[in-house]
């Protein structure tokens, strides 16, 4: 009971100080235009630009699939950062240095991103709705709901992984833009998956996001809860076997830098 | 910061400009913004456009290397003031007699330069990997818009570096300038899809002369005299720009020494 009560405060500090350590610098008006005002402008860009090219009737296509692609900003940059902060801000050496439960600890780094990231994907809806004429009133609102978490923490999955690769890189920052770049192609968020090669659909198939945007659609479009089920449970799948793959890649990068004594200087 | 200074001080650019490219071929967060970036963002385009793409081809690689002209714009040029305060060097180049505004010329200068390389690789990869033949309707009048609107973007950047290294509140919507110009300048689609209240903010970008002029004589759509029409509102902003750049420039300079904070984050 001890060590459960431990694991789960290990677990919610890391969670709370993490997420304050990575928005401590930011005011909120920087909050403001990096998680409100920038995924509008996003939005707008690719809506405007979908229907430029396929017709005004199809910019719900785009509403829908940029909205819910949002959640890659806290699930690609804000969890990544999470991780990859203690790199830079010298904590690295404490954090592998603590005797508390790994899996708890790295964990804990993507806890508030998930409802960060649902709240950013809610509020581009919202801004779909009041801006971009999207129809919500055939949707089964708490599907719709449960498809925005399932697919932030999907996301998050992908961000927990791509933490750990900023412990061996530094090039981070071009490895996060050009994964959240290649989502926004691949996810099927600005392009029909049906219409990209077979070799680019099978990556689609294997990234978070894709079932996420097919299961939004699929209920905004007025499908039940139960035909997106079958998706959403493989949105989580995969978001799973890219945590424990951040996971797994974590804990290798902490006995490989302590063994060879590279814990800052990958 | 004057005329007379541009041509005194004409080496000096040139080595900025040189030591800047050098600088930025190693820096991953430029290489993103001026190569992967524009050809991600050309390759969903071609995917949207895919009925009209033979069409659209050239639009495409010219808005998308248009935007990564843009982005370059922001986080490079923007920050080119910036960048030497993080590395503690500011305070150096602000003391060597050198005008510190052709200093920031030369790096912007680098800057656009490098992000040519954009509209290179947008050009290469609808040539080659999709396979539509590309050529430039109007080539005389084309390379002159290209090396106007690297002018007007060099000397909107002027304007950009001071603002952001003076007021923090400016530089924390960086993030969020990327998006709006796109929209507003009409890189990949034209601003007649937009509100017509924003039509009259587009025409006070430079970015939007820029891309008139280059797309227009890239897909032979305008005629000879929208695209001088586009050239001289290039040269008009580029001047004024220059004029607001000069202002900013004493006013950042005076309040360095005055208040002391060059290298104050």
């Amino acid at each position: 009971m001890k060590t459960i009560t431990s694991n789960l405060r290990i677990f919610w500090e890391g969670t709370i100080f993490s997420y304050i350590a990575l928005f401590g610098w930011l005011r909120p008006v920087t909050y403001l235009a990096t998680k409100i005002i920038g995924p509008l402008m996003q939005m707008f860009f690719f809506t405007l630009l979908g229907t430029f090219a396929t017709g005004t009737e199809n910019a719900h296509f785009f509403v829908i699939g940029n909205a819910v692609q949002i959640a890659a900003l806290s699930g690609i940059y804000g969890v990544t950062m999470s991780i990859g902060g203690e790199r830079w801000s010298g904590t690295l050496v404490y954090l592998f240095g603590a005797p508390a439960n790994r899996m708890m600890m790295f964990f804990g780094r993507a806890f508030m991103h998930i409802i960060d990231g649902a709240l950013g994907v809610v509020i581009a809806f919202a801004w779909g709705v009041l801006l971009l004429n999207l129809d919500l009133s055939q949707t089964n609102l708490p599907a719709l709901g449960l498809t925005i978490l399932v697919t932030t923490l999907s996301t998050c999955g992908l961000g927990l992984l791509m933490g750990c690769l900023s412990l061996i890189t530094a090039n981070v920052g071009f490895v996060n833009n050009t994964v959240y770049f290649l989502l926004l192609i691949f996810s099927g968020a600005n392009v029909d998956i049906s219409v990209l090669p077979s070799w680019m659909q099978a990556i689609s198939n294997v990234l978070p996001l894709t079932r996420g945007i097919a299961s939004a659609r699929a209920l905004i479009d007025g499908a039940e809860m139960a035909e997106v089920l079958p998706l959403l449970a493989i949105e989580l799948g995969i978001g799973l076997v890219y945590g424990l793959m951040g996971y797994f890649l974590f804990k290798w990068v902490e006995i490989s830098a302590k063994r060879r004594g590279t814990l800052e200087t990958i | 910061m004057n005329i007379k200074d541009f041509f005194r001080y004409w080496r000096t650019i040139l080595t900025v400009t040189e030591m800047t490219l050098r600088h930025q071929m190693n820096d991953s967060f430029v290489l993103f913004g001026i190569l992967v970036q524009p050809i991600l963002i050309a390759v969903m385009a071609l995917y949207m456009l895919k009925d009209s793409a033979a069409n659209a081809a050239m639009f495409i690689v010219v808005g998308s290397g248009l935007t990564g002209l843009w982005t370059t714009q922001v986080f490079a040029s923007g920050n080119s003031i910036t960048q030497e305060r993080w590395q503690g060097t500011l305070e150096s180049l602000v003391g060597v007699p050198t005008p510190l505004g052709m200093i920031i010329f030369g790096k912007n200068l680098a800057n656009v330069t490098l992000s040519l390389l954009s509209m290179i690789v947008s050009y290469l990869l609808a040539a080659l990997l999709f396979g539509y033949s590309l050529s430039v309707d109007q080539p005389l009048l084309f390379f002159p818009s290209l090396v106007l609107s690297m002018v007007g973007f060099i000397c909107f950047g002027m304007t950009m570096a001071p603002l952001f290294v003076m007021y923090r509140s400016v530089q924390q919507w960086q993030n969020t300038m990327e998006y709006p110009v796109f929209i507003l300048a009409g890189f990949l689609f034209p601003i007649l899809l937009l509100p017509n209240w924003t039509i009259p903010i587009s025409y006070l970008l430079p970015p939007y002369w820029a891309a008139v002029a280059m797309h227009g004589t890239s897909t032979g759509n305008a005629s000879v005299e929208q695209t001088l029409f586009a050239w001289g509102m290039l040269i008009l902003f580029s001047i004024l720009d220059l004029l607001i750049a000069s202002r900013l420039f004493k006013v950042m300079l005076y309040k360095a020494r005055v208040e002391a904070t060059l290298d104050v984050q």
